[in-house]
Parts: C-alpha cells; structure tokens; sequence
C-alpha cells in the first residue's frame, strides 16, 4: 500500500496525500507529499480519526486542480460520493485508498469501532435519550415523550457549531444555522429544539453516518441517531440511500428557480 | 504547496483543550479539536473552533509603532527598542526603578512570563510585575 | 484546581457556585454533564439562571455577594447534622473549633434573610454535598471578585474541608482560571511578592538563589499589584508602564479613572497583537506574534503544562514576545540570549524545584504534564493534597459574612453584576474580529428580568442608560428570565459599552487586590427616542 502511495506521488497522479501519521503518541491527520517519500513509511492505517474528505475539500477551494489522494473507510467512501455529487470534488482528482477499516458491531451502518460512543449513563437513560438507541428503540417512547427527551438532550447544547464544523458533508458558505431572523444569536442553549431540527433538516438527503458529529459533540447529544431518523425518511420517501451511488440526490432541485406551482418529485 | 497540521493548545481560557491548526501555504486555514487530547477528547466550544480567525485579522499590528505629536508613525525595531530602553533608563535614574510597573499576561506562555518577570526584577529593577488575572 | 478536569466525571456531587461553566468553560461543563448523567446530585448557586441551572438537583439564586452567608449556612447544617467528616478533621486539619464557634451563628433563617435561598434549599444543598461523596467543588469569578473574595474562597476550602473531599479524585476546591495562561502567569512569578513557584521575593535564601542565577542583585520588597499601581500613576509614583498582551484600561475596573491614570504616565509601552484600547494610549507599541506564531508551554486550570507549536510565520515584523523582551533586556545592557524557549524553560524549572523542575519539553509531550512534578522521573499530579496537605495540616477559618462593598439604595435601586457570554473572550479584542464569533453577538448588551422591563415599559433591543455612583454608559436591553428580578446582568466584552464605567475600583478584596466587579449599584432609564 505505501508503495502505490509512493508510485501515484512519483508518477504525478497525485499531488498529496491525505493520511495519518503518529506525533508523540498521537495520531494525527497528515499531508504526505512527493518532497518526502519516505515519509510514507510512518503512515498509519488504523483508523479514521479526522474529516479528511472536508480537508480535501479545503484544499480543493484554495487549488481547484489540486490532485488528492487519502486514506478511506466505508463511510469516507460514501462522503466522497455525496461531495461528487454536489460538486464539490471532482472524482477525476480524488484517488481514494481504501484503509483496513475496523469491526464493529455498530458495521450496520458504520465501520468504525473507536468512534463508538461511551455508554449512556443512567440519569440520561432515563430523561433523555440512549445514545446506542435504534430508530426504533427511540420511537417506543409516545410522541410527548420522545419530544420531552430530545429537549433535555438539544439544551445541553453549548452552540459550539462542532456538529457542523466537523462535518464532512457541510460545505455551504452560508450556514441556516447562522442566519439570524431562523435562529436567535447570543444565547445558551441555542433556541431548542429549532436549532437542532434546522441542521437535522438539512442532513436529509446529505448525512453519510460517520458519526463524527456525535464525536465531536461536548454535551453528547445523540445526533447521529437523529439525522439517521431524516435518512430513514428519506430513504423510505425517495429511495434514496445517502453516499451509496453517484446518482443526484432528490434534494438537488434546491437552488432551481422557484416557481409558485408544486413541482412533483421525480420518481426514483 | 505545503499542507501541515499543527498540534497546539487553544488560547480562549483556562481548560486547555488540544487542537489541531491546519496550515496551507503559510497561512492558517482551520482549527479541528485534537480526538485523542485527554482535556477536550475531539471537542471544542465556538470560539476553540474559531481560533484561526484572530490570527488571520487584518487588524494585527504589524510594525512597531511610536507616537509622535499625538500620532503612530511606524518604525524599526532597533529604533522603537532603543526609544522604550532610553526611556525607561532615563525614568529609572530619575525616579528611581520602583517608579516603573510591568504587567504581564494571562495570554502569553510560561517561557515568557517567566522572561517578563526576569526583565522586571533584573534588568528594571522591582518587584513591581503584576498580571491582569484579577480582572 | 485541586483536582483534574477528567476527575469531574466521577464525581458524587457536584457544586457549581459563581461559575457559568457552560459558557465560560464549555469543556468542563461537558465533564459536569456527563457526571450528571451517570448520577452524580447536582448544585448550582448563582445569582443568575445559568443553563447548568436547568440540569441541576437544586438549583438557587443567592444574593449578590452572600457567597459567604450561604457556605456557613450550608456548613451550619451539616455540622448540626453530624454529616461531617470527623477523623478527616481529627487527622488532617486544625482549628475545626474556629469554623465551629462561627457557623454556629448561622442558622437557616438568618442565612435565608441575607441570601434569599430557602431554608428547604439550604437543607437540600448541604445534604447533597455532605452525603454524596466526593465532592467537586467548582467555582470561577463569581466568587472571587469581591471585595470579600478571599473569604469566598476560604469559605469553599472550609466546606470542602468539612466534608473531607480535600485530597481524594473527583474532590476538590476547583477554580476555574478564566484565561488560558493565568496559572502559567501566576507559576512564573508574574506577581509582586513572588519568583517562579510561589518563591518569595522577600526570602532570604530564595532570593539570594534568584541574585545569584540572574547575576544581578534583586529587591527583596514586594512590589505593587495592579491594583495599588492605578493609585500611583494617579499620585505620580509610578511614571512608566509596560504593558505585555494585556487591555487593562477595557478590563480594569472603573474606566473614567483608569483613563486618567494611564494620561498621567510618563511613558506607557505596550505589546500586543492589536491595537486594543490600551496600546491606542501608549507611547510605544510593540507588535507580538499570536500563539500560533511561536513555541512555548501553557499551564491550563489544572496545573498541566502543555506545549504549543508553531503553526506559521509571525504577520509583519511581529515577534515573539520572548524575542522582544530578550532584545528589549539586552538593549537595556543586560544580555539575554537564548536560542529557543526550550531553552527559557529549562532555565525557568531548574529554579523551581517544587512544581516544574521535573518538566522538560520532552518529557510533556502533546499530553503535558500536571505540576507538583519535582524530578524527572515524577508522573505529575492529577490531585493535590493526598494523604497530607502540602502545608502539613488543613486550616480552618472561621469567617464572618460581609456585605459587599455596594448595596442597592434609593437612588441606586438595583444589583449589576458582569461576567462573559459563550461566544467573546475578554475585552474582545480577539474574539470580535473573529467572523464566526462576532456573529453570535455583535454589541454589548443589560439583561433585565420582564418584570423590571415591563415596570419601565421596556422592549427588548430598547437602548437604556445605566449609571452608577462612578458613571453612566449605554446598552440595549435583553429581557431575560436568566436574572432575576431586580439585577442586572452586562457582558464585559464591549469597548462601546464599557462595563468599568459602572464598576466599583474603590472596592477590592483587601488581601488579593481583586477587584469587585460582581457586585455594583446602578440605576437604569430609557434613552428617550
């Protein structure tokens, strides 16, 4: 693997490479490039820690013709396919390198068994919602309920805009999260349960389950659990399966023009 | 092109979380929280997330800058060093070196807190070091 | 802090009083919450409704500046309850009788009278903390600037004491430090009374090992703290300051005064990376390099000194401010040549043996290391006090409520206090030209409870004229049930709506100079349209 590494770096096909590589203890993410070839040899190949699709997608922004090779999982498979899709990244660019992913037995719908997020405790358990619930395990509970326990959740919320900032599907440059007259600014907790719903609607159709949200979060709010919940949806609606195929996603009629008449969904 | 990530410790307040600065060109374009730091373990608040930004304001100063006839004009820094050592000499003969104050910072390192103070009690001369901690 | 960041999780109780964790200190509120939620009880005291508030087993609202009143009321009922910690206070303490005699005198009602908490709160309060263990006590500015501040925290040390949840994990007497490097600073010596290690100047051996490492003869007089240093500007003893990554005149209290003390220096030099309110005044204006800029070590709340690297090449001509002072001293005709901070750093832990002299750059790593680390073969401590106190025996004090310096009259009907919100830092000057911050919170801004508001028919966003005995300065209304009725809340972060104007720089803490920015009487108005 480090030798095709150092094959695409040589040759040209790629301009770097976006891996990791252990700094005192830590693995960190990690830009090889063909100045330093045996650099390659200190990559790592573990596990997926860090967005590194957003990253190439930074580094494309600054250079459009920049060509990008990095280290891939399942899900960073599917967050390349939905950047594709939005043109975000140009698939003739990217050279993914698959990395051996880890077991898990969340593998139904991720592949990485160091993201698993610790247990819920039981105060949590029992007023706000399991963190390894299922859509299912969650919708148990009566709708007052489950409202009730995703607004304990939403207002522990510090608005450190982490969930999004982490991302590797969030590209706009302008955020509805920041957009003053749909959220109220300056306070904690950010106006619930708006704020949570408003990125949850925008995950629909974008979310590829990498969980990296949820890592990321200080207040350990299930979000993982509720974008899946906007994919379900869409999937049953649409059949459509976020990140699994290059075909257009149903929500890009979204900056068309807008006319007055209901337009019909296409038929998938 | 140079791409580099930057392990550090974000400056916005006392808890000290890991961070990641990611570096192209010379030019700091993103903070990410450091997953495997055991103060914030791959989290961050908005303004850890948003450590970069200050960086990069147009706003930073620049070039030493005195003061003349009520104006900034901007020097070098062997002419801005020389004008503050004359000065503080010239007070220190005049009035003596507990005359001078130095306050220190919250917001700068060790190394150099520890050098401010060195400067303050070795080379000014007093005791009078303070930091804005109490504010 | 007494005990770690990671220890809170594991805590039997948690006691939050003058800290808005959440929005000061988000990456340990996120530990309170998981504690919270794998069943640790909960406490909040705090003049204001914060978000931790929400979350909390009890949660009060005691008046401005009864921190005192409120602990001896708690420690009252456990001791009366026989909840305390008795061979704990038999093997590791002294003078238990003094706290005795003092908080005997504070029963639930008296205690209720002065801090409006309910004496059914104040039973719940001291029975959670008492016989949940351990305990993590946790605190930040709302206890300490006061002109009773050292009380405040003597009183925190003596609940702590009490219950025996000094020197075990998850304990603890835990302030929060509400800026990156004020342990660091604090650890340096960058005090008037101390070098490096809390080693005093007016030692005789200390002082000689420092003369002797600098060459240099050094005072041994403790010099002035920032607080005696505004009235010797004003009265002409100090005629010079230099000021180092700092903005004083937007962070001192009473700025109308401060103002005048800086326009009476001689010659004000001032470091900074931007040209604050401070360095807008100053003579000479050095320009520094910002942490991602330069190599160093900051020492965070919990005594762990970690590295920082440098990310890229200073803007400008700016420079570090190791390298500007270095020069600066050598100019002066005192040489100072170092290479690399590493080397400042050895320098500075061979002459701290207590706490840093185990350290090396090496050895810190990315994970750091928490002082005491007194030889290189020490692993840190993520707790202090185990087994023994540091000083030998744990002391009591028995200390008696104080009103604060200021409380609300006639003419000045009601309670301000200040403090931060979640997105500024400071006096601003970093985080408002940050985008994504400045965006959260554009100007400066006085909660007021719906009731005060509708009594004075003000809307939210209606500019008001707050004064005080000191001054009068503007902000637009918030009408907000996080403060209650009658008090009054301003965010510290705004040069347009300086805060300072307001507060009080007569009242300070007679020992550590703090200054009582928590506590001041003010009216309000309408502006007129």
């Amino acid at each position: 693997m480090k030798n095709k590494i150092k094959e695409w770096l040589k040759s040209g096909q790629i301009d770097i490479f976006l891996g990791y590589k252990t700094l005192q203890g830590h693995p960190l993410p990690h830009a090889f490039g063909k100045d330093n070839l045996e650099d390659i040899d200190t990559l790592i190949t573990g596990s997926n820690y860090y967005p590194l699709e957003k990253i190439a997608t930074k580094l494309v922004a600054e250079k459009p013709d920049i060509k990008i090779g990095m280290i891939t999982q399942d899900h960073s498979q599917r967050a390349l396919n939905v950047l594709y899709i939005w043109n975000q990244l140009d698939p003739e660019n990217i050279k993914p390198l698959k990395g051996d992913g880890c077991s898990s037995n969340l593998k139904e719908h991720a592949d990485d068994s160091h993201r698993e997020a610790g247990k819920s405790g039981q105060f949590k358990k029992q007023f706000g919602m399991n963190t390894h619930a299922s859509i299912e395990e969650a919708e148990i509970f009566a709708q007052q309920e489950r409202f009730q326990r995703w607004m304990y959740e939403f207002q522990k919320c510090i608005k450190c805009y982490g969930c999004r900032n982490i991302c590797p599907v969030c590209f706009c440059k302008q955020c509805s999260l920041e957009h003053s007259n749909l959220i109220g600014t300056g306070s904690l907790p950010p106006e619930a349960p708006i704020y949570h719903l408003v990125r949850a609607v925008h995950m629909a159709g974008r979310c590829i389950d990498c969980g990296l949200c949820e890592e990321a979060c200080p207040a350990d709010i299930p979000l993982r659990l509720l974008y899946r919940k906007v994919n379900a949806i869409v999937t049953e609606l649409f059949d459509y399966e976020t990140g699994s195929r290059l075909d257009q996603s149903p929500f890009s009629i979204i900056g068309e023009s807008i006319t007055l008449k209901l337009k019909p969904i296409a038929a998938a | 092109m140079e791409c580099k990530f930057v392990p550090s410790v974000c400056s916005y307040c006392g808890t000290g979380c890991g961070v990641i600065f990611q570096v192209l060109d010379g030019k700091l374009v993103g903070t990410l929280p450091m997953k495997t730091h055991p103060v914030n373990e791959g989290k961050l608040c908005i303004k850890g997330w948003n450590l970069h930004e200050y960086v990069n304001s147009f706003l930073r100063l620049k070039y030493p800058l005195v003061k003349t006839f009520g104006r900034f004009i901007k020097v070098r820094w062997d002419e801005a060093l020389q004008i503050t050592a004359d000065r503080f000499k010239e007070i220190i003969e005049t009035h003596g070196p507990d005359s001078v104050g130095v306050l220190v910072s919250a917001k700068i390192t060790n190394e150099e807190n520890y050098l401010a103070q060195k400067f303050t009690r070795a080379v000014i001369g007093t005791n009078n070091v303070d930091h804005c901690a109490r504010l | 802090m007494t005990n770690s960041i990671t220890e809170i999780e594991d805590a039997g109780c948690i006691f939050v009083i003058g800290s808005n964790t959440t929005a000061c200190h988000p990456l340990i509120a996120r530990r309170i919450y998981r504690a919270k939620e794998k069943g640790a009880k909960l406490i909040v005291a705090d003049p204001r409704n914060i978000q931790l508030s929400r979350f909390a087993d009890v949660a009060v609202n005691h008046r401005l500046g009864s921190d005192v009143a409120l602990l001896n009321g708690m420690m009252h009922i456990i001791i009366r309850n026989a909840w305390h910690a008795r061979d704990y206070i038999a093997d590791r303490t002294e003078r238990f009788e003094d706290l005795q005699s003092v908080v005997a005198a504070y029963p639930p009602d008296k205690v209720s009278a002065i801090t409006g908490v309910s004496a059914e709160n104040l039973e719940r309060m001291a029975k959670l903390y008492a016989t949940n263990p351990p305990a993590a006590l946790i605190y930040a500015m709302g206890i300490t600037q006061h002109t009773t501040g050292v009380d405040n925290v003597k009183s925190c040390c003596n609940l702590a004491m009490l219950c025996g949840n000094v020197g075990i994990a998850s304990g603890g007497v835990n302030p929060l430090r509400g800026q990156n490097n004020v342990q660091g600073a604090c650890d340096m010596g960058g005090l008037p009374n101390v070098f490096t290690g809390y080693q005093p100047v007016s030692d005789p051996d200390v002082n000689k090992k420092f003369s002797r490492a600098w060459r240099k003869n050094l005072s041994d007089k403790p010099g002035m703290t920032i607080t005696d240093m505004v009235p010797a500007m004003l009265d002409g003893r100090l005629k010079a300051l230099y000021v180092i990554g700092e903005n004083p005149k937007l962070s001192d209290p009473d700025w109308n005064h401060f103002n005048h003390a800086l326009k009476n220096l001689e010659f004000l030099v001032v470091q900074e990376i931007f040209l604050s309110e401070t360095a807008q005044v100053a003579d000479v204006v050095l320009p520094a390099a910002s942490a991602a800029e330069k190599d160093g070590t900051f020492t965070n709340s919990e005594r762990r000194c970690m590295r920082i690297h440098k990310a890229v090449e200073p803007v400008g001509k700016a420079l570090a401010d190791w390298q500007i002072i270095s020069k600066l001293s050598t100019v002066m005709g005192y040489p100072m040549e170092y290479n690399s901070p590493e080397e400042i750093f050895d320098e500075m832990a061979a002459l701290t043996p207590k706490s840093y002299a185990g350290m090396t750059y090496e050895r810190l790593g990315l994970n750091g290391l928490q002082w005491p680390c007194p030889d290189r073969e020490h692993p840190g401590t993520p707790y202090l006090h185990k087994n023994q106190f540091i000083q030998g025996k744990g002391k009591f004090h028995g200390i008696e409520y104080k009103d604060p310096a200021e409380l609300p009259t006639d003419e000045y009907p009601y309670f301000l206090t200040t403090g931060r919100m979640f997105a500024h830092y400071h006096t601003g000057t970093m985080t408002r030209i940050s985008p994504h911050l400045d965006i959260e919170q554009r100007t400066g801004y006085v909660s007021i409870h719906p009731e005060d508001a509708d009594k004075l028919a003000v809307k939210n966003g209606d500019p008001l004229i707050l004064s005080s005995r000191r001054g009068e300065m503007e902000a637009p209304a918030r009408v907000t049930p996080s403060v209650t009725p009658g008090t009054l809340f301003l965010p510290i972060h705004f040069g347009e709506n300086p805060t300072n104007v307001l507060t009080n720089a007569e009242a300070f803490d007679p020992l550590a100079k703090i200054p009582e920015f928590k506590v001041s009487a003010v009216n309000i108005k309408k502006l007129r349209a």
